[in-house]
Order: C-alpha cells, then structure tokens, then sequence
C-alpha cells in the first residue's frame, strides 16, 4: 500500500471535519473521493498532503508514520497536489513555477535539467506555447494544468487533484480529464476529489464517497451510486 | 551578445563614474555619499527581505545597531582590530536574525511587522538603558576604520562595501535560493507543497539579511565616530523603507540608487526645514501610486525604450 490514512480525525472546534477515518490508495490506483459540499475531502487531502496535522490517527507512506511532518517532506515522499482555488507563483513565469519543484527536490538537479523535463512536462500539457508568460496571466484552466503540471515535477507516485474540474472552460474539460487519464495509464497513484458526480464517475475505477467527514461508501463506480447512503447523503433524503 | 553586453558596460561606467566622482565633491558631499553608502547597503538588504522573500520586517535597523555596537564595543572595551570588530557584529547580526527569524515562523503579513518593530524598540530601549555599556543617550565613542581625518577612505570603502554586498545578494537571487525566496513570497503553502522548506529559507533569509545590516552598522559606527540609540529609531526604519520603495523594492541595483537619491535629495533640500520631508513624502506617494517597482526600474524602462526608438535594433541583435 502506497499511502494510508488509519483513524484520522480532524476537529475544527466543536466540527469533526474528518471523523476517525480510514482510507487506503495502493500504487498505480484511481481514486474518485466525493462527496457533498463539507463532506471533509478538502480537509482529508489536506491531511494526506502534511498541509494539516490530525487530531488522531496516522498517515503513513510506504508504511511509514508521517505524523507531524512539514508538507515539504510529504512532497519529497511521493506526493504531489493541487489546490481547489490553484495557488500558483502568481509572479513567476510558467517555466519557473515548473523549474522550482524540481530543483527542491533534488540538489544535484542543474537549472537546464530542470527546464528540460519542465519542457516535457509543457508538452504534455499542451501549455508550451505560455511557457514565458507570467502565472498570473493564465486562463482559469491553463491554472489547474499549471499546477497539476507544477506536481508532476516533483515525480509523485501520488497525486492528490483536489477539484481539478472546477471553474475551467468546457472546451478544456477533456484536455484535463485526457491529462488525467493518461497519467493514471502511466502508473500515477491518483486521489480525484469532486463534488461533481459526473466528471469522476466516468474517469475512475474505485469511487469512496464521503459524508460528515467519514466514508459511507467505498467500491466499484456503479455499485457506489448505487447506495441508499450515497443517495441520501447527496439529495438529504 | 551585444544586447548581453549592456547591462555590464552600463556597471563598468556607473563604477567609473562613482570612483572618479570625489575629485569634483567638496569634503560635505564626499561625506553625504560616504553616508549615503550605509543607507544604500541597508535598503538593499531590505529589499531582498521584504520585496523578494515577502517578509516585511521592521527590525532591520536593531540588526544595523547590533552590529555597530557589537564591532565598537568590541573595539573600545577589548581594544579588538576594527575590520575584526566589523566581522563580530556581521555574526552577532546574524546570530540575533537567525533567532528572530526562527520566532517569526509562525508570524505572517502585519503580526511579523509587529513583532519585528517591538523588538527594534526593546533594543532601542536596551541601549538606553545600559549606558554603562553603551554611554546610552550620549552616545558610544568608537574609533575609526581609517587613520586620519579624511573621508576619502570611507567613501571608497563604504562604495566596495556596496557593490560587495549587490553582487553576493544578486547572485543568490540568481541562484535557486532566489527562485524558492519568490516562491515563498508568492505563496508559503503552494511552496510547501512544491517540496520547498519554507521554514528553512525564511531563517536563511532573515540570517542574511541581518549580516548585511550588520555590516553596514560596523561601517557606519566607525566612519562617523559615535552610535547612539538613534539608529533603531522608526522614523530610520521608515527612512530606509523609503529609499528602497523609491528605488524599486523588487530590483537590488534600484534600492541602492534610490537610497543614494533619497539621502542625497533629503540634504540638499536641507535649506527648505521641514518642507523637504513633506516632499520627500509626496514622492513617495507619488511612487506608490504610479511606479510600484519604483522610480529606478521606470527610469530605466523608459530610457531602454527611448534607445530602442531612437537606434532600432539589427536583425543580427536577435538572431
């Protein structure tokens, strides 16, 4: 198992956000993670990633305790994430919001192997053609393939995409679902959260769904959907 | 390769012209653009502290003091060379600016600000106080770098002090340093998330900041002969958060003329009292509003362009 999230809760004062939750994503997997609007998935990524410390329970990658560890770390381990909002170097050009990744993870890593495979990464993107412009001057889709680009470079085994439909142009949904789908078909372990139904269940092979900061579903797409909890968690019913 | 020769004939003349400059400067002038250079090196530090790395300390004068008065201190009670002396308070600076740098970790925007500010007014208020040490508010006597009476020494001193200080900083913003600095500034998480120890490089530049400011205090202390608790005031703080919005809080070269144009201006405005400063405050709200990168990096955008009009460039330039 690549990464595991045993009994962790998170409060926010009286809120349990993620409530003695136990979820697994083992190497290569596609996981849809949905769930109503603060269902806890955001709070959850952001447990997996190191951007939050749990209350309770375990992170673990490869089977090791990242309890209490700095993103940073996380990021060094094999995961890489995006943000619901992206968060790019909003001042920095498209190449340095690459570049930089890189050239953390790994010291002995020279500025031209850097832009190198920043140029692969592009390309893959179809974003070469912005590669000299700045972040902040990107269209709200080229933004979300920014950054999931900006975490390709950190050579993740984990990808951890939070909403990465979310607020771009339909004639680019494909283009980022195709990104995703090849990504998963090259050994990519991804985490897909949505609250969107529709963009996840056609991309993924295992769906959980999330309620009041638990799971109350876990499995096949079709079967999930299928849930009397899912529906009731989804229409209040 | 003519474009990339430039900019260094640009430095190779400015340096020319600054090194020949005291043979027309009367003994008040050298003696403001000796000043001046103590200025140019803290606006610069500040600049690379709150333009590049975004944290917008107001502390950077205690780290001037504490190098002034470590390096004269040393010098009057343990009669220490003074270049050591200066070396001592570059690593007490520094030493102090790694631990406020670690404390503030967890301070971000307006909370770092503050907390920067009340420890510049403890120092200031330390230095008062401990005037058994310090001579407090009479002001500690330290001897000069420089035998003799002439300023000349410390102009040219406190000029390689400068460009020293431009090419190290310069060269770590060029480095990878500089590009995890911009990161953080843009966005602490986001930097996190791209693998990058933000805690690490927020203390490495609080560290390298405070021994530059540090070693323009050790200049200072011993060219003009006394350090006085005046040093860690805010209207100094503010003075050299001036200089460096006038010249351009994002771009290194820039803080340092507009450290020089704001000293310079700010005396020879002396006649007009009072009035200079609300001039001096016009043009920097002027600046704000018109020319956020400060009025050096626009005077220099503007005349590259007029060039660019006046001669248009070969094809060859390019290709």
């Amino acid at each position: 198992m690549l990464l595991s999230a045993e009994s962790v809760t998170k409060r926010f004062g009286g809120i349990r956000a993620v409530d003695d939750l136990t979820l697994t994503v083992e190497k290569g997997e596609l996981v849809g993670l949905i769930g109503p609007n603060g269902s806890g998935k955001t709070t959850l990524i952001n447990l997996m990633s190191g951007a939050l410390v749990p209350d309770g329970g375990h992170v673990r990658i490869d089977g090791i305790s990242m309890s209490g560890k700095a993103p940073h770390v996380f990021a060094r381990s094999g995961v890489g994430r995006t943000f619901q909002i992206p968060r790019l170097f909003r001042r920095m050009s498209v190449l340095e919001n690459l570049i930089t990744p890189a050239l953390a993870l790994k010291r002995t890593y020279s500025r031209v192997e850097a832009e190198h495979k920043a140029h692969q990464v592009l390309a893959f993107l179809r974003l070469t053609h912005v590669a000299a412009l700045e972040a902040r001057a990107l269209s709200g889709g080229q933004q979300k393939l920014l950054e999931l680009g900006r975490a390709l470079m950190l050579e993740p085994r984990l990808l951890l995409l939070d909403e990465p439909f979310a607020g771009v142009h339909p004639k680019l949904l494909d283009q980022v679902a195709e990104r995703i789908e090849e990504l998963s078909r090259t050994g990519y372990a991804i985490v897909l959260v949505d609250h969107n139904l529709d963009a996840v269940r056609g991309l993924v092979r295992r769906l959980v769904v999330m309620a009041r900061g638990r799971t109350i579903a876990d499995g096949a797409p079709d079967e999930v959907l299928r849930s009397v909890d899912v529906i009731e968690a989804y229409t209040g019913r | 390769m003519a474009l990339r020769a430039k900019p260094a004939i640009s430095w190779l003349v400015a340096i020319a012209v600054m090194a020949a400059l005291p043979h027309w400067l009367n003994a008040y002038w050298l003696h403001i653009l000796a000043t001046s250079w103590y200025y140019a090196i803290l606006a610069v530090s500040w600049a690379l502290l709150a333009g590049f790395a975004g944290q917008f300390s107001f502390a950077h004068m205690a780290f001037a003091a504490i190098g002034g008065y470590t390096s004269g201190l040393l010098a009057v009670d343990l009669h220490l060379p003074v270049p050591l002396g200066i070396l001592c308070g570059v690593a007490s600076a520094a030493l102090v600016g790694a631990a406020i740098g670690w404390l503030c970790l967890r301070l971000r925007g307006p909370y770092l600000s503050l907390f920067t500010l009340a420890f510049a007014l403890i120092l200031q208020l330390i230095i008062i106080a401990e005037y058994q040490f310090t001579r407090g508010s009479l002001g500690l006597s330290v001897p000069g770098l420089f035998g003799g009476n002439s300023d000349l020494p410390y102009y040219y001193a406190g000029f390689v002090l400068v460009l020293a200080s431009l090419a190290i900083m310069g060269a770590l913003l060029r480095s990878r340093v500089g590009l995890f600095l911009r990161a953080l500034r843009e966005d602490e998480d986001a930097a996190e998330a791209s693998a990058i120890d933000t805690s690490y490089y927020r203390i490495l530049v609080f560290t390298i900041t405070s021994a530059f400011a540090g070693l323009a205090g050790g200049y200072y202390g011993h060219y003009v002969g006394i350090l006085s608790p005046n040093i860690v005031t805010i209207p100094e703080m503010g003075l050299v958060v001036a200089m460096a919005v006038v010249g351009g809080i994002e771009n290194l070269p820039g803080a340092a003329i507009g450290a020089i144009f704001v000293f310079v201006a700010s005396e020879a405005l002396r006649s007009g009292g009072q009035l200079r400063f609300v001039a001096l405050g016009l043009v920097i709200m002027l600046t704000q509003r018109f020319a956020q990168n400060g009025l050096v990096v626009l005077a220099a955008a503007r005349l590259a362009r007029a060039t660019r009009r006046r001669a248009p460039s070969p094809k060859t330039a390019t290709g």
